[in-house]
């Protein structure tokens, strides 16, 4: 098992070189890029070739955790991004409890009492709330809570009160797909033989719920709760712009209208590195989950003397 | 007075659009450790009668609509969920038809067999383990696979976990639903002897729903035929073998060929069964019965004793005309 983990954690290296590379190409070849001119600025080497300049990036990046300074500022861009990406992340992490903490309750309680008025308001409802895009909703909100009835701050994000609007907008798009994923994967597996021979055991239904259909329902919600965190990492972008929060969607953003490169890849590859770490985490907890992958990784050894003994009963 | 009194049970499956007549007013009983088995042709109702002993019908959309359901003298159908809870399990366990889905994926098979000891016997987890491992040895499992998970076994061996897991609790009737029918043959009659056997040492009664005739002339001491939700046909093994009255059970056995005859061809029965949600008027079988005359497609025949313990939903042969 630990070996597992370390294998995964070692294949990290290989996807960021890719994703790397991928960024600093793209915006290499961009029109207007600045890495095209061939200008002689201070030290940064944009007079080389392509192949040179990356070769140099990476490097940078892998020896000293340099990924250059801003054109704009001129600040070290790693270390404009270690101040904002904890916020960032505070904020995206609170989005995925969030998430979590409700749309899991509510889609399970949704598919155990399908076709409920309960049932129909709860999956309503996430419709509405999936339809609407996060940066219509945000500003609603605001108007709502913040201007008409002052009840938040409207920016900022000084107190907790303000965390409330930007951790609700940002999640609450994948919240509700969530939501609707639950209450599908519940059904699905609330109408397994295996439910019905834990029933005719006797066991209590809450019993059957939590120890036999939810845990059998985790394992396709993981990956979707991996996937919807690379989602409510990039909705923060404008949720964070929209409540001028200093996190990496406002660096980005600002990157962006700047045409500053090295920000812009640096907040990238940041990012990518975050979903890579994500992905990281739900594969581990996957093979937690689902002894049928963890078996896969035990060693050689045990499967051959399973083998044996099957041979040995048939 | 017999174990299991089933009486005027009917179960329908209603829907918005339409109401499928799955179980229409059966009776049945059976004795202490006898074996009555049920048979019948895919939907036919065989699966939903034995779901409805333990009020296990998935409802919606499945409603027990009228009967009872004696066990050792309690309703069923009135018990509340507490009572059921100690019978389903403890005194009445069930084998499903499918044990590749039958078993958790993701619960060590050991622990899913203890589980159901635990519940019921009052004892530890550790005592419900080592209980666990004697069931396993009893089935035929080697004890040091019970940490292993249901897909790390073979189909007849997960059916194996599932009988041990249905007998852990020495119940006093086994609900058997097409319990070899997704095995092959050779594993089938391991499986069916272990049966046998554990039912002997158990002095467990059985209802073995199937549709393999030739199983049930092995196993079971009563029959019942079962047509579109109704038992068309009753008896002891040797009225129902020997003595077949009813014209769907003569099908039946037209149906199979027979070692010492020669015949070119087989005599199956014409047409495919009613569908349950229209199901006809009169007799279910009427449209597919060759003695079928003007009565049969208006009244629903009674279910007569032709000769003591054989029962036949069939006016025609009560007559003795077939």
């Amino acid at each position: 098992m630990i070996k597992y983990i370390i294998k995964r954690i070692l294949w990290v290296i290989p996807v960021m070189i890719g994703v790397i590379v991928i960024v600093y190409t793209i915006s290499y070849n961009l029109p207007g890029s600045p890495m095209t001119t061939r200008a002689r600025v201070g030290d940064v080497g944009l007079d080389a070739p392509y192949i040179v300049q990356l070769g140099n990036y990476i490097w940078r990046i892998i020896t000293r955790l340099d990924l250059g300074r801003s054109y704009a500022s001129g600040f070290r861009v790693a270390e404009e991004l270690a101040t904002r990406l904890p916020v960032t992340f505070k904020l995206s992490l609170l989005g995925i409890l969030l998430m979590l903490s409700i749309g899991l309750p509510c889609g399970m309680v949704s598919a155990l009492k399908q076709y409920s008025a309960l049932d129909i308001t709860l999956t309503s409802i996430s419709l509405i709330l999936a339809a609407i895009p996060s940066f219509v909703l945000a500003l609603l909100c605001a108007i709502l809570f913040c201007v008409v009835l002052r009840w938040l701050p409207v920016r900022g994000l000084n107190e907790w009160r303000a965390w409330i609007l930007p951790v609700f907008c940002s999640s609450v798009g994948s919240l509700a797909v969530y939501l609707r994923m639950t209450r599908t994967t519940m059904l699905e597996v609330i109408r397994q033989d295996y439910i019905t021979t834990a029933r005719a055991k006797g066991l209590k239904e809450n019993v059957v719920v939590r120890k036999h259909a939810l845990k059998n329902c985790l394992i396709p919600l993981t990956t979707i709760a991996g996937l919807s965190v690379a989602n409510i990492f990039a909705g923060s972008i404008i949720v964070e712009t929209l409540f001028s929060i200093n996190g990496m969607g406002v660096y980005i953003m600002s990157g962006v209208l700047a045409r500053d490169y090295p920000a812009i890849n640096g907040a990238v590859i940041a990012m990518s590195l975050l979903i890579c770490v994500v992905n990281l985490v739900v594969d581990v907890a996957y093979a937690f989950i689902d002894p049928r992958i963890r078996v896969q990784l035990v060693s050689g050894s045990k499967k051959e003397k399973t083998r044996k003994n099957k041979a040995i009963q048939f | 007075m017999s174990l299991l009194d089933i009486k005027g049970l009917t179960i329908h499956y209603v829907t918005r659009d339409n109401t499928v007549k799955a179980v229409n007013g059966i009776n049945l009983s059976i004795g202490e450790s006898s074996t009555l088995g049920l048979v019948g042709e895919t939907g036919a109702g065989k699966t939903t009668t034995a779901l409805g002993i333990l009020r296990l019908v998935p409802d919606p959309p499945g409603k027990i609509i009228s009967g009872e359901i004696f066990f050792e003298g309690k309703d069923m159908l009135k018990a509340g969920d507490n009572d059921l809870r100690k019978i389903r399990g403890n005194e009445i366990s069930m084998i499903f038809q499918d044990p590749m889905t039958a078993l958790n994926p993701i619960i060590r098979v050991g622990d899913q067999i203890a589980e159901v000891i635990e519940l019921h016997q009052n004892c530890t987890k550790a005592e419900a383990m080592v209980k666990s491992l004697k069931m396993l040895e009893t089935v035929g499992i080697q004890p040091e696979r019970s940490v292993e998970y249901p897909h790390q076994f073979s189909g007849g061996m997960k059916q194996r976990v599932v009988i041990a897991m249905a007998l852990a609790c020495n119940p006093k009737l086994l609900i058997a639903d097409e319990p070899t029918t997704a095995l092959d043959v050779t594993i089938q009659a391991q499986v069916l002897e272990m049966m046998n056997d554990l039912k002997k040492e158990f002095k467990t009664s059985m209802l073995l729903i199937t549709h393999d005739l030739g199983i049930v002339a092995e196993t079971c001491d009563e029959v019942a035929i079962m047509y579109a939700g109704e038992i068309v046909e009753y008896g002891l093994l040797e009225h129902i073998f020997r003595n077949a009255k009813h014209p769907y059970t003569i099908g039946l056995f037209g149906s199979i060929p027979s070692l010492d005859k020669d015949v070119d061809r087989l005599s199956p029965i014409q047409g495919l069964m009613p569908d349950p949600a229209d199901l006809p008027s009169g007799c279910k079988f009427h449209e597919r019965c060759n003695h079928v005359c003007d009565d049969c497609k208006t009244t629903l025949p009674d279910y007569t004793e032709i000769e003591p313990g054989h029962f036949v939903r069939c006016p025609r042969a009560v007559k003795g005309e077939i």
